[in-house]
């Protein structure tokens, strides 16, 4: 038998007033494996993140973790397991506050002694010098702040990680390093990710397994070496993977 | 004045700011000539390729100053003229589309009437005259019922058709130059090649000179017939589009083109780590 599932969602429905953005999406990760969600924008998939981070509790289905069914307001012990990265390094984290603060918070929260280490070896695992301990998001570049979110995700020492477009805020060359973290942590520690993107490439880069959501629904499930060889089974993801070729004179 | 002549020849283009702290150069001695073709600029944040923009545009802010060797428009020098007359070449011949829609149409009027002022703030003409080209431009950017479009207000248009109201309100004055910042990065990809395909189609049977500027390179080499690439304010290089694309010419690029290639990762060459860029202080020198 294989690993035992992670992450389970069943018939998974999200509301928001009138429109239903999430429609009947199940779909299980195993432990210690890197799961792909792509579409494009209003396709559900952040959506679908926030529920399973407990940011939205409008939802219905069911969702396990670690095969612990989850209520809608989850506990602290969930938070300390399951934690989100989110896309944009410069909104995601507080600017009057310095680093040590931030990675300081969650700790205090979740009342865990040894601050001092934690927060030391969290700094070195995103591979930032200790010396930026005391200073201000303002103070560092796009790439810092993103390896500052994630240390402050890594400081629970979670086994899940729901990671939101991580990367889609940076530069190429310093995605290309955050990309290279995470796959590094992820061998490290055996976490399993969620993975939201809109960038093919990405994902097939980082995932095993990925979903392709469209206006809510749940499309196509594949292993990432069927994008690789482009022969998806449905007709929207072969339309995606054709843009995502770039421009094409005379055609379309 | 011949086809073959460049609509425009910029030569040693610095763009400085005078802060307080000191002096930023945004743009150090850029130099290119722009013919009736596309030229991408790409590059990463910071490289200076909007400010490049918009120094052709006179739209840089206070405390940044423009100063180059040359600076021509069609034979006339930019440099000496006056800022009325460069106003109004702004928009009549050369013009400006920007990344999101959602920041730069005016959120309280209709997109009908903003593309109409547009009109008629460079041609003369009647209401009627100009409401009937606007819904003309919006059936060429190919929104497919112009006339309930054009009473929209911002907001109730999707990011792919303001954008296209952006192109349309850009066009309308059928200017020489188009100046496109990032125009497709806050776009889905789908919808992204769509309005590609319209600033295309519409930059060739009009004749425009098309600045495409972009952090995409993979855009930037299916699109365009040349690209500069940017770093730190310098061109880094300067080559025909198809050869980014030919693996036989790699030998011949700039190591920070082949660093940008390198790091992204790509669906037909699954890589078990990324290549990250290292940079050279030689290159800005």
């Amino acid at each position: 038998m294989s690993v035992r599932p992670a992450i389970v969602v069943a018939h998974l429905d999200v509301h928001f007033g009138a429109s239903h953005v999430v429609r009947d999406v199940s779909f299980h990760v195993r432990e210690g494996e890197s799961y792909g969600i792509v579409g494009e924008s209003g396709s559900g998939k952040s959506t679908v993140l926030r529920v399973l981070a407990g940011l939205n509790q409008a939802w219905s289905g069911r969702i396990e973790i670690s095969g612990a069914e989850q209520p809608k307001r989850r506990d602290k012990a969930f938070h300390r397991a399951v934690q989100m990265v989110f896309q944009d390094p410069y909104g995601s984290l507080h600017p009057k506050k310095t680093v040590d603060d931030t990675l300081a918070e969650p700790l205090t929260i979740h009342g865990i002694g040894g601050a001092e280490a934690r927060i030391a070896r969290a700094l070195s695992d995103v591979g930032l010098p200790s010396s930026f301990r005391f200073r201000y998001p303002s103070q560092l570049s796009g790439g810092q702040r993103q390896r500052v979110a994630i240390a402050r995700a890594l400081v629970l020492e979670p086994s899940v990680l729901l990671l939101d477009e991580p990367t889609s805020a940076l530069d190429v060359s310093i995605q290309a390093e955050v990309l290279n973290l995470l796959q590094a942590l992820r061998a490290e520690r055996r976490l399993t990710y969620i993975l939201v993107s809109h960038n093919l490439a990405v994902v097939a880069h980082m995932c095993e397994r990925l979903m392709v959501m469209q206006h809510g629904q749940a499309v196509e499930e594949m292993q990432a070496a069927t994008l690789t060889a482009r022969t998806p089974a449905t007709e929207y993801a072969r339309q995606l993977l054709v843009a995502s070729e770039g421009f094409k004179r005379g055609v379309g | 004045m011949s086809d073959a002549d460049p609509l425009l020849d910029i030569a040693n283009l610095r763009v400085a700011f005078h802060t307080p702290t000191g002096v930023v150069h945004a743009v150090r001695g850029l130099s290119f000539t722009l013919g009736r073709e596309r030229l991408g600029i790409v590059g990463e944040s910071g490289s200076g390729k909007s400010m490049t923009g918009r120094a052709i545009l006179d739209l840089i802010p206070y405390p940044g100053v423009v100063t180059a060797d040359r600076m021509n428009y069609r034979g006339q020098d930019l440099l000496t003229m006056d800022r009325t007359a460069r106003r109004k070449l702004r928009g009549r011949r050369m013009s400006m589309v920007l990344q999101d829609p959602k920041f730069s149409l005016n959120p309280v009027a209709t997109v009908g009437n903003q593309i109409a002022e547009a009109y008629r703030v460079h041609q003369k003409a009647s209401r009627s005259e100009a409401r009937e080209r606007s819904l003309a431009m919006l059936e060429a950017v190919q929104i497919r019922e112009p006339a309930r479009v054009y009473d929209l207000y911002p907001h109730e248009v999707s990011g792919g058709m303001g954008q296209r109201v952006m192109i349309a309100m850009m066009l309308i004055a059928e200017p020489d130059i188009l100046i496109a910042d990032e125009p497709t990065s806050a776009l889905d990809v789908t919808v992204q090649l769509q309005v590609l395909k319209i600033l295309d189609d519409l930059v060739t049977s009009r004749g425009m000179g098309l600045i495409f500027i972009s952090h995409d390179l993979h855009l930037v080499r299916s699109f365009c017939d040349r690209v500069i690439v940017m770093y730190g304010g310098k061109a880094m290089e300067t080559m025909p589009a198809a050869e980014l694309a030919d693996p036989a010419s790699m030998s011949r690029r700039h190591p920070y083109t082949l660093g940008l290639l390198d790091c992204l990762p790509e669906l037909e060459r699954p890589k078990a780590q990324l290549a990250t860029l290292t940079r050279d202080p030689e290159w800005l020198r």
